[in-house]
């Protein structure tokens, strides 16, 4: 053997790690992913950090102001509202819920996507036909409409306005990932691939998915946004939860009227929304560059 | 060109189709209102009668839909119009800044202004600003379309031109009150248009830059603003104006949302008042006059686009 291995060993890092690297050295992207990594450990053990019941009054202590303010009790970090029930426990309930169902939905509409939009990029005639004027069809109406009239067939709940999102944000989605793909059918190593006999599956796995990665990301995000703000604005409407699925924009509608009185409660709310949505676009933007950068 | 256009037309109508049949699904499933054994034919007299413009009774005023309908719908377009200027007029130039120099200061405050404006939810936004003329000690009113001490007569359904139209009764009065109810809201829908336009802009931006007639355009010795001016601009403008064309429908649900909060008697209110009341009826309407208008203002944009950029003549799918 002419090669000697042994001395002078050369590991060749896996794409994964590769990417890995390059973002650890990013420092915004760490702090949001550590801040995205608190996040959903509050949402996964949201009823064992709660101080208080989300429902619970405490008839003695209304509208009381954060614990900075004048006038504050420390029992209650973030004040009280009207009827006595703690904003801390509200807001993390409010998280949760929020947060829990733009995960899902984007987990649900990235499976489903990249399968129908696969299956439209890599066949043709009739079956791919039907599927563009369908998707040109549905791009048309905007999206909170659809969740409107999805949410009056369906019936109005918190599952049901997450079901309604998820299928008004899909056509988007499938489109993204169609023009992606075919961008990528195109390229040489495609051609090549193809020539060595690979079938669909194959294509997909080797030559294509890990050349899409970039505007994957730049997609999944996008969604998440769009999942995110549009809960809360059917929770805001009152289509969405319920009086005790309290997520972010119904939180936010409910303490419309107190809006003078205390500030708090509509602010914070909101800057949670906000919170969420910035760090969860920072993190992907430093997922995004690694890997552009690991490309090249 | 004709041939171009005979395409764009028969993609139109097939969508249209689609749409029908997607408003004649929902028609059916909630109000069904003719007792017909025979869907087909059932749907053969819904499609005549959208057609003629008929689109049933409301149930709440007696009023026809279409008419409502069209009339609200207007009055979103005019939220969504001047909120478009305001974007353009902040949104290009800082997306061009951000784009000509990529990575250094000027891009990184610019993109974390548009990360913030599309981070931030609408209809917060909308009632943070229903509080500030009250912090501020500003007057600007912030709800409806118009003081209802007017009475304007529907002749067009914008609401612009129906004030001016009535000039001899109340001078521009009835004008400046509608243009002092759009400006609060028009500027919340402005906040995240223009950290769209932002976005979108500094991308096309640094496309055309990496692009070779630049690098000849550098070689020939012009100066930076010379490039910007000659060639960037210009080539620039097409990818920006398509992407907008592909983002109407956000931008149209989002300002439905701040015009509930608001309480401005657009699509938005129109719908979520009849929803509330139990107005079906509503919904197959608002899904043909709002995707209607979609699909006709796409055509319109791509037709635009195929003037301006000759390359895009040759695409036969249009959308790729």
């Amino acid at each position: 053997m002419l090669i000697n291995n042994e001395f002078n060993e050369q590991k060749i890092q896996s794409p994964l790690r590769y990417i890995w690297l390059i973002f650890k050295s990013k420092n915004i992207a760490v702090v949001a992913m550590w801040a995205i990594i608190t996040l959903l450990m509050v949402t996964l053990f949201t009823p064992y950090i709660m101080p208080y019941s989300p429902t619970l009054q405490h008839p003695d202590m209304l509208l009381l102001p954060p614990y900075w303010a004048e006038g504050a009790n420390p029992a209650h970090l973030l004040g009280t509202d009207d009827l006595g029930r703690d904003t801390l426990s509200r807001l993390l309930k409010g998280i949760q819920l929020t947060l829990a169902g733009a995960l899902s939905i984007t987990l649900v509409i990235s499976m489903l996507g990249l399968l129908i939009g696969a299956t439209a990029a890599l066949t043709q005639g009739v079956k791919a036909s039907i599927m563009h004027h369908l998707l040109d069809a549905l791009l048309t109406i905007p999206t909170i409409l659809t969740a409107l009239i999805l949410i009056v067939l369906f019936g109005m709940s918190y599952e049901n306005s997450l079901l309604a999102i998820s299928l008004s944000l899909l056509p988007q989605f499938i489109r993204g990932i169609y023009i992606s793909i075919e961008n990528e059918l195109n390229k040489q190593h495609i051609i090549a691939l193809r020539l060595d006999g690979a079938r669909n599956l194959r294509l997909l796995r080797f030559g294509i998915f890990p050349n899409i990665l970039e505007p994957l990301v730049t997609l999944l995000t996008r969604i998440f946004t769009m999942a995110i703000l549009e809960i809360t604005t059917l929770g805001f409407l009152g289509f969405g939860a319920n009086a005790n699925e309290i997520e972010l924009g119904a939180l936010i509608s409910k303490s419309l009227e107190l809006v003078y009185l205390s500030p708090y409660l509509v602010l914070f709310p909101g800057v949670a929304i906000f919170l969420i949505i910035i760090v969860f676009n920072v993190f992907a933007e430093g997922v995004r560059h690694a890997i552009i950068e690991g490309e090249e | 060109m004709f041939n171009y256009l005979l395409r764009r037309i028969y993609l139109l109508s097939i969508t249209a189709f689609i749409l029908t049949l997607l408003a004649f699904t929902i028609e059916h499933w909630t109000v069904h209102t003719q007792i017909d054994d025979n869907t087909f034919s059932h749907y053969f007299s819904y499609l005549n009668s959208i057609i003629k413009g008929d689109f049933g009774v409301s149930i709440i005023d007696n009023q026809p839909i279409f008419n409502t309908g069209l009339v609200a719908f207007s009055s979103t377009l005019e939220l969504c119009f001047f909120a478009f200027i305001i974007a353009i007029i902040i949104g290009m130039p800082l997306g061009i800044f951000a784009g000509l120099d990529r990575n250094n200061g000027v891009d990184y405050t610019i993109m974390t202004i548009a990360l913030i404006g599309l981070a931030l939810p609408v209809f917060w936004v909308a009632i943070i600003f229903t509080i500030l003329p009250h912090a501020l000690g500003i007057t600007l009113p912030i709800d409806g379309n118009i003081s209802p001490i007017y009475e304007i007569p529907v002749v067009t359904g914008l609401l612009l031109i129906d004030s001016l139209l009535v000039t001899e009764r109340y001078q521009l009065d009835a004008f400046l009150n509608h243009l002092t109810h759009l400006i609060l809201p028009s500027t919340v829908l402005a906040l995240f248009l223009t950290s769209e336009i932002i976005r979108l802009t500094r991308h096309a931006i640094t496309m055309v830059m990496k692009s070779n007639y630049i690098k000849a355009a550098h070689t020939k010795g012009l100066t930076r603003w010379q490039i910007v001016y000659r060639h960037v601009l210009k080539n620039a403008l097409p990818p920006i104006i398509h992407q907008i064309r592909l983002q109407l429908s956000t931008i149209i649900s989002f300002a439905m949302a701040i015009e509930i909060v608001f309480s401005y008697q657009g699509a938005g209110m129109w719908l979520f008042a009849s929803i509330h009341q139990g107005d079906y009826l509503v919904l197959s309407a608002a899904l043909l006059i709002i995707s209607g208008f979609i699909l006709i203002s796409s055509i319109i944009i791509d037709f635009i686009l195929v003037l301006i950029s000759p390359s895009k003549r040759k695409s036969l799918y249009a959308d790729q």
